[in-house]
């Protein structure tokens, strides 16, 4: 799940039908379980989410120069050419930059506090880069520039998230 | 086309400020103008353009706020809702007396507190798409959220700690305390700033602007108009806007030499002046860091030297370049850039009073956002 700070390597949760810890279930409050913020992709972006599904991190490759391009959009931005591809990446990258979530601006992320944020440049295309959160590391072991891999959490029935982890054996 | 004519700043003007006013966009808007045509002796009529910028979901149209306060006819008008808050409209103004295409222009920049941060967050189920459906299911949801990153990589590659962006929210509180229209008037002290709760570690509270409804006007018009109106004229020197490659916040290139570094450059190209010139500075302060790029960008300091040349004093009244001498949207409220325009205006008529006045200050910068977009103009006294 999200709370990245406080999962110990070993207790990393594999996805299950609801996506959530089976302790949980046992607390019973009148309040309904919040869902978390989800996507509405479109034919540009709808890729990205299935594969996710997958457990695979894909990202739209220009056909005619090679190029990479995140987020996504309908045209390359090194060559202008309008026929670009979901092309599988190997989920490797470094850490750009983060910052600690401590308050939360929606109320799924009320009992996730708190919970890091990242920008991962992937190792395909310098410069290349998404928003991710980071997982199964704690705060002290956060480095700019530490060697990351890619991981799924599935965080809802309806979303699985691309996320990132220490690179084992870094 | 006529000759490009030299631009003055010839009328500034607020509306009432505060939290949860209870006034409309609208009434705020027709307010910070008639305050900006009194302090400019000028009628409605005698204006030819307005300029507007605002968030999307909070717009008040050029030709609209024409109409409101009476203004008759408009040979230019543009409303922007893309790119560095009020400093598009200045630019767009400026541009437009230069060129010509209008005598005298009304610019605007009105904000509610409500829903100010990026257009909030969805209610209830409400799926997100666009850009923002690869942000919000990871709990980026505000300015707040890129600004901890951009933090966050200057101190790895420079060093900067918490204390220096304390430094800088310290200093220009200093100057709020000595203006009767900031919000937050207490000193502040660095215990002060570290005690204020994390948002986006290393990001504090005390990092961010302050929402508030508010309107900022300003009225340009040519020198030779300018010479007959109550006010002493100010001129804009050069001006300039830049952009980065990737125009997103969080995957811009380079988040410590973001758009301020572009827009600096462009500006000092176009003038004689040099940072060296410049009395007095108004620096965009939606966070502290913000404000600490621009001293960067623009020369007042070395690359990634913000932090100790704030820690020195070296904003502050007698110090190299005082910044922010209204304390800031951190405590005057969030006015999107305008204020920094209204502010080095009256320290350049010499005006501001209250043991905040540079003394003999002739030269001013304002410069407005950080990451994808950013504009910057200098401004002198004669």
């Amino acid at each position: 799940m999200l709370r990245s700070t406080r999962l110990a390597p070993a207790g990393r949760l594999e996805p299950d039908a609801r996506g959530r810890s089976g302790g949980e279930e046992t607390l019973t409050t009148a309040r309904p379980e919040p869902r978390p913020p989800l996507p509405a992709p479109d034919p540009l972006t709808s890729f990205f989410w299935e594969a996710a599904r997958r457990r695979r991190l894909a990202i739209l490759r220009c056909d005619d120069c090679g190029w990479y391009v995140h987020w996504p959009r309908p045209v390359c931005k090194r060559c202008r050419s309008f026929s670009l591809t979901p092309t599988e990446v190997s989920g490797r990258g470094t850490l750009y930059s983060w910052t600690v979530g401590m308050q939360a601006f929606h109320p799924w992320f009320e009992d996730r506090l708190p919970y890091l944020l990242a920008v991962v440049e992937l190792e395909e295309q310098a410069n290349l880069k998404l928003v991710t959160n980071l997982v199964e590391c704690d705060e002290s072991q956060v480095e700019i520039g530490m060697a990351l891999e890619v991981t799924f959490e599935v965080v809802s029935p309806e979303l699985t998230l691309p996320m990132f982890r220490p690179a084992q054996g870094a | 086309m006529a000759r490009r004519q030299r631009v003055a700043v010839v009328g500034v003007g607020y509306s009432t400020v505060g939290r949860r006013t209870g006034l409309s966009l609208e009434h705020l808007t027709a307010q910070s103008s008639v305050a900006a045509l009194a302090d400019a002796g000028l009628a409605a009529r005698d204006v030819d353009g307005v300029v507007v910028h605002s968030f999307p979901h909070q717009y008040v149209g050029a030709t609209q706020a024409a109409d409101l306060i009476g203004v008759p006819d408009l040979a230019f008008y543009s409303g922007s809702v893309d790119g560095a808050a009020y400093s598009v409209a200045a630019l767009h103004g400026i541009a437009a007396v230069a060129s010509g295409s209008c005598h005298t222009c009304l610019t605007i920049r009105t904000v509610h507190q409500a829903g100010a941060a990026g257009g909030g967050v969805p209610a209830g189920d409400a799926r997100v798409g666009g850009p923002r459906q690869f942000l919000l299911p990871y709990g980026s949801f505000t300015g707040a959220h890129w600004a901890g990153l951009y933090m966050r990589r200057h101190m790895h590659q420079y060093g900067t700690t918490e204390e220096h962006f304390g430094a800088f929210a310290v200093a220009q509180r200093d100057f709020a305390t000595r203006n009767p229209d900031a919000l937050f008037r207490e000193p502040l002290s660095m215990d002060d700033y570290l005690g204020s709760r994390y948002i986006t570690k290393p990001l504090h509270l005390l990092d961010c602007d302050y929402p508030v409804d508010s309107s900022s006007a300003l009225i340009f018009t040519t020198e030779e108009r300018a010479r007959d109106l109550a006010k002493k004229p100010v001129f804009f020197d050069a001006w300039a806007m830049g952009t980065t490659d990737v125009v997103d916040f969080n995957l811009v290139e380079d988040m410590t030499h973001s758009s301020p570094w572009r827009a600096a450059k462009r500006m000092w190209e176009r003038t004689d002046l040099s940072p060296a010139d410049v009395d007095v500075a108004g620096l965009y302060d939606g966070f502290t860091f913000i404000a600490m790029q621009w001293l960067e960008a623009l020369g007042f300091c070395g690359e990634g030297e913000s932090g100790p040349f704030v820690a020195a004093g070296e904003t502050r009244l007698g110090g190299a370049i005082p910044t922010n001498t209204d304390g800031g949207a951190c405590n005057v409220g969030r006015r999107h850039g305008a204020n920094f325009f209204i502010e080095v205006t009256r320290q350049l008529r010499g005006e501001v009073g209250g043991g905040r006045q540079v003394p003999g200050a002739e030269v001013g910068v304002v410069s407005n956002a950080v990451g994808g977009f950013a504009a910057c103009a200098l401004l002198t006294a004669s």
